[in-house]
């Protein structure tokens, strides 16, 4: 690790300059008047539901409202279900391929950053199309690409003498077509949030470790990584908050259950969520199935911000 | 030295040659949508696909505008966006700037209580947002349909992001020089995460743009509805006539697209005059 | 800020509460209900309105418009509001709506979620207007009027109805050199038909027939045709016999190649496969001829009734206009329902062309729609037609048939281990509803 001469003084001052931590100040009632608007309307339209569900989990709740105590029974029959660790399975599966989407954007977006590309405009709108296009409209494309005897991807993997299954009526493959359409959505998202934060990067660090001599892979490793940690922070936890809440994607791909009961095998969370509620009408179970999501995503945010204080390059 | 006037040249069409391969992955969905949105509903359902409709159909545009109260709609998409991004952008910059950068008792549990808000199904708080609404004596008017969504924990979260990335000096100095804490966030702390913002700008104008569940519920009549959940409507349980939708969806995909386009210069002439160097 | 913030919490727990107590109060609110209904007399044409309509077809929207013009000339003081919800939302919405009590004044209702709602005293009885002369149930299918009764008593009439036949493409039994089977087929015919098609044009990738995972089109009617029963006196169906030989009919018919297989019709439905041209004959309803029109097959369609098992039989279903039994313009409410039930209104609804109107003898319009397609096997199909199963949770065992059923289908397990299944899983099911 011979780092660049002319790099050497710059890198440990950007991180130099926080490691004075400020003297603990209160500010009054400054910090209660600056969060007041939003946690005010994020009480009523949002964290009492949330109380609300809490209660909820632990009733009868009937069709039309109306709620008997049942104490821990909703999270006994679910603990008991096998569908709660199928759908926690294929929902890890789901956010983890997803999680790809980051790498992948971060070569994007640095890419995108080359000094003196043209048409960097353009390439960023396009790989942001997926991102602005309707849901439903993808879907209904991204089915017909994953058709097993008509598809496009089979066919494409056909040059490779793969012979692809039918994504969306196969269990495990479509959990896995799912998550290419979330990857394929969200990388436009990672690339801007990237390019941002890219942006902030003093070009001269680059300049003085190429004249260094320093390869394209190893400027990258070194400079680029480092220093957009928080913002690969900021994606993981979003990514990760997000894959836990999949539903409509998994709808709208997999088609309803009567046009493919492959949705069976690949139920997401929130699937059980949704059809315990709004299918079935056990509106208490699909209480306690919102109360474990909460409880694995909390869990999983905390950990991830524990992590983080370990890798995240803090500016 | 010698090869250096080459050698960026070359690499850039390395680089170019790796976006275009990128790019034709991410586009080709969307530029099949728009050829089947000009296709017939045959071809479209067609077992072998049809990459090129035989004949363009430009009147599954026309139908767009036959089947919906298109423009009416489009204009309430525009109306609850615009007040919904400004209030978040209002909102969550500044609980975003205190729970960043002030210290004050509960930051952390009121934090987290905010992210938890993105932890449960979002289906969670239909009815009971329903009711307040109902409550309010808001349900089928513009208020109540766009009351729930000024609120945005993933935008304070986003914005908290970008304050604890900014420098603490600059913030110490304005302090110094004797700025009330409201002085210091407008004039010096706001300004350097305009990048950021639009970034929020964008997600909560997307957000905004597609949102179908509670729209749908909440209106009562179908001309108010703005333009996702009309969308829907052409969608029925039994017979879909693909290109349609198709075509709405991408003439409603269009203005966002387009706000876009514009915003992400200002990203990026934002990101290049804020002074973080 | 503070104050207005526990303002607005004291309003929300307040609210919380208010919805538990009305809720548990209408329990019990479906005879009450029943009651004060009784009591409906024609307005007079003065009376004055607005009443909200919720439905979840666009497409019928501009019928439903012509329906209410005529209607508002005799009552021009009865406003109507509109709402459409597309059908993948618009039980969610109604739910939403019942939960809270602001139920629209009239709403389209279907079979298999109508018993939750009447059970649960959401919905007004028509017995007043029958009474009073208004809505003669005698002038619907029978199948469908019990649909929308309960414990004996009646809520609703149907406005529109569907039965299921089979639809032919004339070109591919041409094209394999098939005879076109006689309307008085039986499964045998329908089968071997199938296997000759698909053995005939198998280079051409074209089969000759293709079971689906849709009950109401498909397993269902067979499941009637063989003398079996899917649901029965609170009691699953499925165990018995006769009702595995009617699952048994797909999963033959998959597995002698007649069809395209499991996992290709999931993939491409069969719908898709005939309006490609890649399929003879497809079991569907009345409602595809609208997805016909504009197809390269439109020309060389024709429609058979259903092979005959031990019986004849085919699903009838259609969808019911309810008033709310907590509307607050229920006589108006019901006055238009009668009027949407009539004959003027059914007459128009029935040349809009979208559906086929359920008022005896309104029905001539569809017939007429395609007049080389034999479309009148789907109205005298009336005469031996089954109401679709449903019960008070019907969406609780459909997701079990949709579960447990695809494994039959794709000779993946017996059929007889498959029912079996099922049988003792729904009858749990039930037993906890």
């Amino acid at each position: 690790m011979t780092s660049p001469p002319g790099s050497a003084p710059v890198v440990p001052k950007e991180s130099g300059t926080t490691k004075t931590r400020r003297p603990l100040r209160r500010d009054g009632i400054w910090p209660w008047l600056f969060v007041a608007p939003l946690v005010g309307g994020v009480a009523v339209f949002y964290l009492w539901p949330i109380i609300q569900t809490a209660w909820f989990s632990l009733t009868e709740f009937g069709v039309f409202g109306g709620t008997t105590f049942t104490g821990l029974s909703n999270y006994q029959e679910l603990f008991a279900d096998p569908d709660l660790y199928k759908s926690i399975g294929n929902t890890l599966l789901y956010t983890v391929i997803v999680l790809l989407n980051i790498p992948i954007a971060l070569v994007v977006a640095s890419l995108l950053n080359t000094p003196g590309l043209r048409f960097a405009a353009v390439y960023r709108v396009l790989y942001f199309l997926p991102y602005v296009a309707m849901p439903t409209a993808v879907a209904m494309v991204w089915r017909l690409i994953f058709n097993g005897d008509f598809g496009l991807l089979n066919y494409v993997l056909g040059w490779f003498g793969i012979d692809g299954p039918y994504w969306i009526s196969t269990p495990g493959a479509a959990v896995v077509a799912v998550s290419i359409v979330g990857l394929w959505s969200s990388v436009g998202f990672s690339v801007i949030v990237l390019g941002a934060a890219l942006k902030q990067i003093p070009p001269e660090l680059y300049e003085a470790a190429e004249l260094d001599g320093a390869s394209r892979w190893r400027r990258f490793r070194a400079i680029t990584v480092p220093l957009v940690t928080p913002s690969i922070a900021f994606l993981s936890v979003v990514t990760v908050i997000a894959g836990f809440q999949l539903f409509d994607l998994l709808f709208a791909v997999l088609g309803n259950s009567y046009s493919n009961p492959t949705i069976y095998d690949s139920m997401s969370l929130v699937y059980m969520f949704y059809e315990a509620g709004f299918v079935t009408n056990e509106k208490g179970l699909a209480a306690a199935v919102a109360m474990v999501v909460l409880v694995l995503v909390a869990l999983a945010t905390l950990v991830q911000f524990r992590l983080q204080k370990k890798w995240v390059h803090v500016d | 030295m010698l090869t250096r006037p080459v050698g960026p040249r070359r690499n850039n069409i390395v680089v170019h040659l790796a976006l275009i391969a990128g790019a034709l992955v991410m586009m080709f969905p969307f530029v099949w949508q728009i050829l089947m949105s000009l296709s017939t509903n045959a071809e479209v359902q067609s077992v072998t696909p049809h990459l090129w409709p035989h004949e363009l159909q430009w009147g599954n545009y026309a139908e767009v505008f036959r089947q919906l109260p298109f423009l009416h709609q489009l204009r309430t998409s525009a109306l609850i966006t615009v007040i919904r991004v400004l209030a978040q952008i209002a909102f969550c910059t500044l609980a975003g700037y205190a729970f960043a950068r002030m210290h004050f008792r509960g930051k952390g549990v009121m934090l987290a209580a905010v992210l938890s808000i993105l932890m449960v199904p979002s289906q969670v708080y239909l009815l009971p947002q329903y009711q307040i609404v109902q409550d309010l004596g808001l349900l089928g008017s513009l208020t109540g349909l766009l009351l729930p969504g000024l609120f945005s924990a993933f935008g304070t979260f986003l914005m908290r992001t970008a304050f604890l990335a900014l420098p603490a000096e600059l913030e110490e100095a304005a302090r110094l020089d004797g700025a009330n804490p409201f002085q210091v966030f407008w004039h010096v702390m706001l300004p350097l995460i305009r990048p950021s913002i639009s970034v929020l700008a964008i997600t909560s104008t997307l957000w905004s743009w597609n949102e179908l569940l509670w729209p749908l519920v909440v209106t009562t009549n179908s001309d108010d509805m703005p333009l996702s959940a009309g969308l829907a409507t052409l969608i029925n349980d039994r017979t879909v006539n693909y290109p349609v939708v198709l075509a709405a969806s991408l003439l409603a995909t269009a203005p966002v697209l387009i706000l876009f386009i514009a915003l992400q210069r200002r990203v990026i002439d934002g990101l290049a005059t804020s002074g973080l160097k | 800020m503070n104050n207005n913030l526990s303002r607005r919490g004291i309003l929300t727990g307040a609210l919380g509460l208010g919805v538990m107590i009305t809720t548990a109060a209408c329990g019990g609110g479906g005879s009450d209900a029943g009651a004060e209904a009784a009591d409906y007399t024609e307005p007079a044409a003065d009376i004055t309105a607005d009443l909200t309509f919720s439905l979840w077809d666009q497409t019928q929207v501009e019928a439903l418009q012509q329906n209410i013009a005529s209607f508002q000339e005799k009552y021009p003081n009865i406003k109507v509001t509109i709402s459409v919800t597309p059908f993948a939302q618009y039980f969610t919405k109604l739910q939403t709506q019942a939960s809270s009590d602001t139920l629209p004044d009239l709403f389209w209702m279907n079979g298999p979620n109508f018993q939750l709602y009447a059970g649960n005293g959401k919905i007004a009885p028509i017995t007043g207007p029958i009474e009073a002369g208004v809505i003669d149930p005698g002038k619907y299918p029978e199948a469908l009027t019990t649909l929308y009764s309960l414990d004996d008593v009646q809520y609703g009439v149907p406005k529109d109805m569907d039965t299921i036949g089979v639809w032919v493409n004339k070109a591919v039994f041409e094209k394999a050199k098939v005879d076109l089977p006689g309307e008085d087929w039986t499964w045998q015919e329908f089968q071997s038909t199938a296997e000759a098609i698909s053995k005939a044009l198998s280079k051409d990738g074209i089969y000759g027939g293709a079971g689906g995972m849709d009950g109401q089109t498909t397993y269902y009617n067979t499941i009637f045709e063989s003398g079996g029963e899917v649901i029965a006196d609170g009691k699953s169906g499925y165990a018995s016999a006769q009702s595995q030989q009617g699952i048994s009919f797909w999963s033959d018919l998959i597995a002698s190649g007649g069809s395209p297989s499991y996992a290709q019709l999931l993939d491409t439905t069969a719908d898709q496969w005939f309006v490609s041209g890649k399929l003879g004959m497809y079991w569907g309803g009345s409602w595809f001829r609208s997805a016909l029109s504009g197809t390269d097959i439109e020309d060389s369609i024709t429609v058979l009734p259903l092979p005959r098992g031990a019986r004849q039989a085919t699903v009838i279903h259609g969808v019911a206009n309810l008033v709310a039994a907590n509307s607050r313009n229920k006589q108006a409410a019901h006055t238009l329902q009668a009027y949407l039930s009539g004959a003027q209104a059914q007459q128009q609804l029935g040349e809009a062309g979208s559906v086929i109107p359920a008022y005896d003898g309104t029905q001539r319009t569809f017939a007429e729609s395609m007049p080389d397609a034999n479309l009148q096997v789907f109205l005298d199909a009336v005469d031996y037609a089954v109401p679709l199963p449903v019960s008070a949770d019907t969406a609780a065992w459909n997701t079990l048939e949709t579960q447990l059923l695809p494994d039959a289908f794709s000779g993946a397990k017996p059929v007889a281990e498959v029912t079996a299944d099922l049988a003792s899983q729904m009858d749990a099911v039930l037993a906890k509803g």
